[in-house]
C-alpha cells in the first residue's frame, strides 16, 4: 500500500499517494483516475518512486479556486516538484493528465528527465473534434472511453451515496473549469510542443474514441521532435488501465533509456 | 392579483428521442409551422391584453422543441408596437449566455424607450441545458450573472461613459443609448429555481422572486426563505415581489378541463422538459451546497411525472372556473403571491382563445381586490 499524505503547496491542499524506490516519478491522472492506486501504480513502483498527486477539486484534493486554466495547473505542479525538493523528474500523464505534462513540458523541459503522455488531449487537431464528455451519461462514457468495458469497473464509484455524488460533481466541476470550451485542448499548446526538449514517448490506445491515433496521435508525434509513439492494440483512450503491465513496462524502458534507469 | 400572460411559444410534437432539448434535431422544425404558431401565439398575447391581462410575459430557451424564444427581446419588440396598456415582462435575457451583457441593457432600454415605460426585465441565468446549447461554461454561470447584472444596472442609472472592469466583462466606455425610461431603471424580476444564493441576492435588491413549475409546498418554503431573507435586510417584501408561474386549465367543466391539462400540461412536463440526463447537471452550475440540497431530497424528474402526482403535488390547477377560483386562493391568500403567470393552451388556438376569455371573465374578476395597485411600485429596484 501507498503513503497517503496531506501536502500544502502554496497553500493549496492535495492529497499525494507515493511509493517505491528509484528515480522519481510524477504521475499525473485523468479525469475520473483521482486516487486511484491500480495495477499500473503497482508495476511503475517497481522501478520508480512513484508519486501520485490529485489534481485540485479531484479525489481527496479539495476545489480551488483560483484554478482557471490548464496553465494554472501546470504551474502548480511546477510547484508540487519544488515542495518535495525534486530536482528533475520523470513525468508521466494520463488523458487530461498528459495534457497538463505537456504545458508543464513546454515551460520547464529541464525539470524533466523524461516525459510520457499517455493518449494526451490538449491540443487542437486538424480533422479532429474531441466528443463533448459533459454531454455523456455513464453507459456512453465507459464505450467511449474503454475498448474493453471490463476494464472500467477499477474505477466504478464505491456507492451512490450523497458524498461521492458530490465528489464526482466536484471532479466535474473541477475539469469543466478548465475544459468545458475549448473542449479539452488548449488553442495556445500545439505550437509551443516545439519547445520541448526532454526525451518523450507517446503511449496510444489503438482504439481510442476521444482522441484516436489517427490523426491526434500523429499530430503529437509530429510536432514533440524525436517523440517515439507506441501504440498498445488491446486499449481504447486509456491503456494504463486496459493493459497496464505493459505500459508500466513501456514507460520504465524508455526511461532506463533516458537515463533515469532503476 | 395581478395576472400575467405567460407563453413558452412550444412546437409542440410528439417524439421518442431521449431529449427534447439540446440534441432533439432541428429537421423536427418546419418553418411553414412555426410561421403559424409564431402569430398565433403573439395574437394570444395580443388578446390577452384586451381582456385584462395586466402583463405579457416571454422568455428564453435555445435548441428545443419546449420553448421557441432564443431571444426574447425580438418577441417583445413585436409586442412593444401591437399593444399600449399591459407591461411587458422578459422573464428573462440570460445574462451569463451572452458574451456582451451591455447588449442587454441597450435593447430592453429600446424597449423599454419605445413601449413608454412598460418593460419588466427578468434577470435568468438560464436553466441547465442552456449552457450545452451555447457552450458557456457552467462553472462560470453564478458569476457571470452576479457581474452581467451588475454591469447593467450601473449602465442604466449611471451616466456614461464609464469604464467597467469586470472578472467576465470589460468595457473602456459604458455609455448606452438610449437610456430607459423608467427610473431610475425597468423593475428586475429575478425567475429562479430556488438557490439559496438567488434568494439572498434578489431579497438584497428587491427584485420580485419568481417560482417557475414548482410544487406548491417548495414555493411555500422558498417563498418564506425569501420573505425571511428580506426582513433581514430590513423590510417587509410586498406580495408583489412573490409571483408564480403555475399552468391553469380553466374550461366549462371540471371533466373537460382534466381532460385539457392530461394533454397539453402535461406535454410541457413529460416531452417539453424531457432532458437527456446529464443536460440537467452541468459541472460546476451549483454549488456544492445546493447540490447535496437537491440529492438529500431529489425532485422527480418532469419527464417522469405523472399527472396524478401533478394535481397531488400542486403543479397545475385545473377545473371550471369555480374550481379554479378556489384553488386560486390558495395562491393568493395563503401564499399571498401577488402575481400569477400562465397561459391557456386548449389545443388549438381557437379553443385556446376561449379559454382565455373565460378565465377573463369569470376567474379574474374575482381577484381584483387591488385593482387600483400598481404592482411595479416599490419593487424590482
Amino acid at each position: 500500500m501507498p503513503d497517503a499524505r496531506e501536502l500544502s503547496i502554496r497553500g493549496t491542499p492535495i492529497h499525494l499517494l507515493r511509493e517505491g524506490s528509484g528515480p522519481a516519478l510524477l504521475f499525473l491522472h485523468g479525469a475520473g483516475g483521482a486516487g486511484r492506486w491500480l495495477p499500473f501504480q503497482e508495476h511503475l513502483a517497481k522501478s520508480f518512486n512513484v508519486y501520485f498527486p490529485s489534481h485540485p477539486g479531484h479525489g481527496g484534493s479539495p476545489a480551488a479556486e483560483w484554478i482557471e486554466h490548464i496553465s494554472d495547473l501546470a504551474f502548480h505542479y511546477l510547484d508540487v516538484l519544488d515542495t518535495l525538493e525534486l530536482e528533475r523528474a520523470h513525468l508521466v500523464g494520463a488523458s487530461f493528465g498528459g495534457w497538463i505534462a505537456a504545458e508543464i513540458a513546454t515551460m520547464a523541459s529541464h525539470r524533466l528527465q523524461s516525459l510520457v503522455l499517455i493518449d494526451p488531449v490538449g491540443i487542437r487537431v486538424d480533422g479532429w473534434i474531441y466528443p463533448f464528455l459533459f454531454g455523456m451519461d455513464m453507459p456512453e462514457l465507459v464505450s467511449t472511453v474503454f475498448h474493453n468495458p471490463m476494464a472500467a469497473l477499477a474505477l466504478a464509484p464505491p456507492d451512490q451515496s450523497i458524498d461521492t455524488l458530490a465528489l464526482q460533481y466536484r471532479q466535474g466541476a473541477a475539469l469543466a473549469r478548465v475544459a468545458w470550451n475549448p473542449h479539452l485542448y488548449n488553442p495556445l499548446l500545439r505550437r509551443r510542443l516545439a519547445r520541448i526538449s526532454t526525451p518523450t514517448l507517446l503511449c496510444w490506445g489503438a482504439h481510442d474514441k476521444i482522441a484516436p491515433l489517427v490523426p491526434c496521435g500523429q499530430t503529437w508525434a509530429r510536432e514533440i521532435s524525436g517523440a517515439r509513439l507506441s501504440v498498445f492494440d488491446e486499449s481504447g483512450h486509456v491503456p494504463h488501465l486496459e493493459e497496464p503491465e505493459a505500459v508500466a513496462e513501456a514507460i520504465a524502458e524508455f526511461c532506463r533509456a533516458a537515463g533515469g534507469a532503476a | 392579483m395581478k395576472f400575467y400572460y405567460f407563453h413558452l411559444m412550444p412546437y409542440v410534437m410528439e417524439h421518442d428521442e431521449p431529449s427534447s432539448w439540446v440534441t432533439l434535431s432541428n429537421r423536427h422544425y418546419d418553418p411553414a409551422t412555426g410561421h403559424t404558431l409564431y402569430n398565433q401565439y403573439l395574437d394570444q398575447f395580443e388578446h390577452a391584453e384586451r381582456l385584462g391581462w395586466d402583463g405579457l410575459c416571454v422568455n428564453e430557451h435555445h435548441q428545443n422543441c419546449y420553448g421557441t424564444m432564443p431571444s426574447p427581446n425580438v418577441m417583445a419588440a413585436m409586442l412593444v408596437r401591437r399593444t399600449t396598456r399591459a407591461r411587458i415582462a422578459i422573464l428573462g435575457n440570460g445574462l451569463p449566455l451572452r458574451d456582451n451583457p451591455l447588449r442587454v441593457a441597450e435593447e430592453i432600454a429600446m424597449l423599454d424607450v419605445a413601449s413608454g415605460g412598460r418593460v419588466i426585465s427578468g434577470f435568468v441565468r438560464g436553466i441547465s441545458a442552456e449552457y450545452f446549447s451555447t457552450a458557456v461554461n457552467p462553472t462560470h454561470s453564478r458569476e457571470r450573472f452576479y457581474e452581467g447584472a451588475a454591469l447593467i444596472l450601473r449602465a442604466w442609472t449611471e451616466e456614461g461613459p464609464f469604464p467597467f472592469d469586470g472578472r467576465y466583462y470589460r468595457y473602456p466606455y459604458v455609455n448606452p443609448w438610449p437610456r430607459p425610461l423608467q427610473k431610475p431603471h425597468p423593475p428586475v424580476w429575478c425567475p429562479s429555481q430556488g438557490s439559496s444564493e438567488t434568494i439572498e441576492w434578489a431579497a438584497k435588491r428587491r427584485f420580485p422572486y419568481l417560482m417557475v413549475f414548482t410544487p406548491i409546498k417548495r414555493i411555500a418554503q422558498i417563498y418564506g426563505e425569501y420573505r425571511e431573507a428580506c426582513e433581514r435586510y430590513g423590510y417587509k417584501a410586498s406580495r408583489y415581489q412573490l409571483t408564480v408561474n403555475l399552468p391553469v386549465v380553466v374550461a366549462e367543466t371540471d371533466a373537460k378541463a382534466r381532460e385539457l391539462a392530461q394533454k397539453h400540461v402535461m406535454w410541457v412536463f413529460n416531452v417539453g422538459l424531457r432532458m437527456h440526463p446529464p443536460f440537467w447537471r452541468p459541472p460546476g452550475y451549483m454549488t456544492e451546497a445546493s447540490l447535496r440540497r437537491m440529492l438529500a431530497n431529489p425532485p422527480k424528474l418532469p419527464s417522469e411525472l405523472t399527472f396524478e402526482e401533478a394535481e397531488r403535488d400542486g403543479y397545475l390547477i385545473y377545473g371550471s372556473p369555480a374550481t379554479v377560483r378556489d384553488k386560486l386562493r390558495i395562491f393568493a391568500d395563503e401564499l399571498q403571491a401577488g402575481i400569477l403567470c400562465t397561459a391557456m393552451n386548449g389545443g388549438t388556438h381557437e379553443r385556446t382563445l376561449e379559454l382565455m376569455q373565460l378565465f377573463a371573465e369569470e376567474v379574474m374578476p374575482h381577484f381584483r381586490e387591488d385593482a387600483a395597485v400598481d404592482e411595479t411600485v416599490g419593487v424590482g429596484r
